[in-house]
């Protein structure tokens, strides 16, 4: 059965979860990786967090002593008792519920909560029968194998599924990026750059393994664009300058300029540049805000930080620069030429172009340096420089997921049911590489 | 050519004195020999108003919001500081390549000085009366006084003379600027109210000083 059913592909990130079939353009569902569990007690009070003793572990790893038979005691319908996603934090609003987030950086937290989540990802959203899949999860570059061991435990004892892939996202990235026509050689070796809500990555893949020592991050992504905004509007004393405002705002005008300065006296010769955003309160009152200068401002950010924050100063350019000169010789050429946008904070008209101009910059300044210091008796053939923006970009590891899932090796790649119970969980420490040199 | 090509492109990291700061700069540092006093510039200026600046040709078309073309004569440092202004609040961190840098700063902070005068229920004239106030008041802080906010990086002139003359060099600065500023907040006069966005540029602080 599970041989001829489309493989599930599930990215759980920070913030939003995609989750949706191999071989589709875009995930079924997108919604928050969010969980609203009964308050407990009756009074509602408490830590607000389900049960905090043992909620750390998945529930079959405390058998035993102790808080078993407390457990056992409350596993009773409070366990059901859940939402996940837009439900739970609309659940959260009301009393009885409180929102928790089971992944923490990238990383999952709860397993509890997490497990909790995807039995319903799976059971009520997407409405599959494990044991007829094959699953595709995604975990962040660095994740320690006993995560992974955790997952499988879960996926394959608890949901009892066909078959188990885990990949790395910024390699899924890599690989969403190949429907570009700018991409000629599907390879596996690139820069992803990925910037969601909490946190920008800048990560170095080779041949489908991640650079884990060069990996930087930066602490300015979606979230931050947005309160920037936010401060704009109040520095104009805009009638409303709510975040939900200005999220809005940032999502339908922004866009990254060559110059800030001669973008400023852009839009004092030409007026059509400053907009109106129309927006409806919860009153059914309309309010119209003015839109201007943060349409250029905002993603600014990214390339002049000190625009925004007094404690991270360096451009986003000089990171990825940064990061591939940190990187081992060989793989840095491979690493310039394939710069990969993911995630929706790398949205912004013109963010690929920028960004390529201003490393080319960098590139360009030091092989000049380095050839004035040979006393010219060493010429550079120069060194291509490519940022790769793609439709994709936005869910660009559930796509990349997507692809490589629906490929008809991939079930060849994956770790079956038999396997594990086979050889146990520390099998799933190790998985061959998909998509990489030998496969098609 | 016995060195391989390969690794001469991917040599050493980034050398500090290759990263630049990312605030704007002036391009009159580049004006050879401007005359100094101290380390501030005398840069010529596009001014009716009278004091020891060198004055450039004033084109009576163009209207007062207006600069000329940057590559033109009559192009001066205040148009520069007019056109940097809403860019540079924003840096904390400035780095002096030249003198003309220096004005510059003297500018930015001047026109911070007369947003923050400019109320925005105020109409052209009350503005104009109280940033006009600032401007033509003689009593202001210059470079070597204990008032003076960038003292590190200005130098006191060596002798009275030289602090008359540079008292009245910053007067007309100050002059001129505000009349331009007023210009451009009040579309030359045919506005009622403050332009908001350049109102709303009141509160930043650039390198977290004010005059």
């Amino acid at each position: 059965m599970a041989q001829n059913t489309p493989a599930v592909v599930m990215d759980n990130g920070t913030g939003y979860s995609k989750l949706g079939f191999a071989g589709n353009d875009s995930p079924s569902f997108v919604f928050p990786t969010a969980i609203a569990t009964k308050a407990q007690g009756a009074a509602g009070g408490g830590t607000g967090s389900g049960r905090p003793a043992v909620a750390n572990k998945p529930s079959y790893l405390t058998g035993g002593a102790g808080p078993t038979g407390h457990l056992s005691m409350k596993r009773g319908t409070e366990d059901l008792d859940f939402f996940i996603g837009d439900e739970a934090l609309a659940a959260g609003n009301g009393p009885g519920y409180g929102v928790h987030y089971p992944i923490r950086h990238g990383q999952i937290e709860n397993w509890d909560h997490m497990e909790r989540f995807w039995s319903n990802s799976i059971f009520k959203y997407l409405r599959v029968e494990p044991e007829d899949h094959y699953f595709l999860l995604t975990e962040p570059p660095l994740n320690p194998p006993e995560n992974r061991e955790n997952t499988a435990e879960i996926m394959f004892e608890s949901f009892n599924c066909a078959g188990l892939y885990i990949a790395v996202q910024a390699v899924l990235a890599l690989a969403a990026s190949w429907t570009s026509s700018k991409v000629s050689d599907r390879s596996l070796t690139g820069t992803v750059i990925d910037s969601g809500d909490g946190v920008t990555h800048v990560i170095p893949v080779a041949e489908g393994y991640v650079i884990g020592s060069s990996i930087k991050s930066i602490p300015i992504a979606g979230r931050d664009i947005t309160y920037f905004v936010q401060s704009l509007l109040r520095d104009r004393g805009e009638p409303d300058s709510s975040l939900k405002t200005a999220g809005e705002i940032k999502e339908e005008y922004c866009y990254v300029c060559p110059d800030m300065v001669k973008e400023f006296s852009r839009y004092d010769n030409d007026r059509s540049r400053f907009l109106k955003h129309t927006i409806t309160q919860p009153g059914g009152r309309q309010v119209t805000v003015d839109v201007g200068y943060e349409r250029f401002l905002a993603p600014e950010i990214f390339f002049n930080p000190e625009i925004y924050s007094s404690d991270f100063l360096t451009p986003l350019p000089t990171v990825v620069d940064g990061v591939i000169q940190s990187s081992p010789i060989d793989v840095r050429r491979g690493l310039y030429k394939n710069i990969v946008l993911s995630g929706g904070s790398t949205l912004y008209k013109d963010f690929g172009r920028r960004l390529q101009r201003d490393i080319k910059h960098l590139v360009d300044a030091r092989i000049r340096a380095s050839e004035v210091r040979s006393g010219g008796a060493a010429r550079s053939g120069g060194l291509e420089v490519q940022v790769i923006s793609h439709k994709r970009q936005r869910h660009g590891p559930w796509f990349g997921g997507s692809l490589l899932g629906q490929t008809p090796e991939f079930r060849s790649y994956c770790h079956t049911k038999a396997e594990y119970e086979e050889i146990g969980p520390s099998i799933v420490r190790r998985f061959a590489l998909l998509g990489g040199p030998g496969g098609s | 050519m016995s060195k391989d090509r390969q690794t001469l492109t991917v040599s050493r990291p980034l050398h500090n004195s290759e990263l630049k700061m990312p605030a704007y700069n002036s391009i009159f540092n580049a004006e050879p020999s401007p005359t100094l006093i101290a380390n501030f510039p005398l840069l010529p200026l596009r001014t009716k108003t009278r004091g020891p600046a060198y004055t450039l040709p004033l084109d009576t078309a163009l209207p007062l919001s207006q600069s000329p073309d940057p590559e033109s004569d009559s192009y001066d440092a205040l148009d520069e500081v007019l056109s940097l202004f809403r860019a540079n609040t924003f840096f904390r961190n400035f780095e002096i390549q030249g003198p003309a840098d220096r004005l510059l700063i003297y500018g930015i902070l001047f026109v911070s000085e007369c947003l923050t005068k400019i109320k925005p229920s105020m109409s052209a004239r009350e503005a104009q009366k109280e940033v006009q106030n600032i401007a033509l008041d003689s009593n202001f802080a210059i470079p070597g006084d204990a008032g003076f906010p960038l003292n590190q990086m200005f130098e006191a002139p060596g002798s009275r003379q030289e602090a008359e003359a540079l008292r009245q060099y910053l007067a007309q600065v100050r002059q001129e600027l505000a009349l331009r500023l007023l210009a451009r907040i009040y579309d030359d006069g045919q506005a009622e109210k403050p332009s908001k966005w350049w109102l709303s540029f009141t509160k930043r602080k650039f390198m977290g000083k004010s005059l």
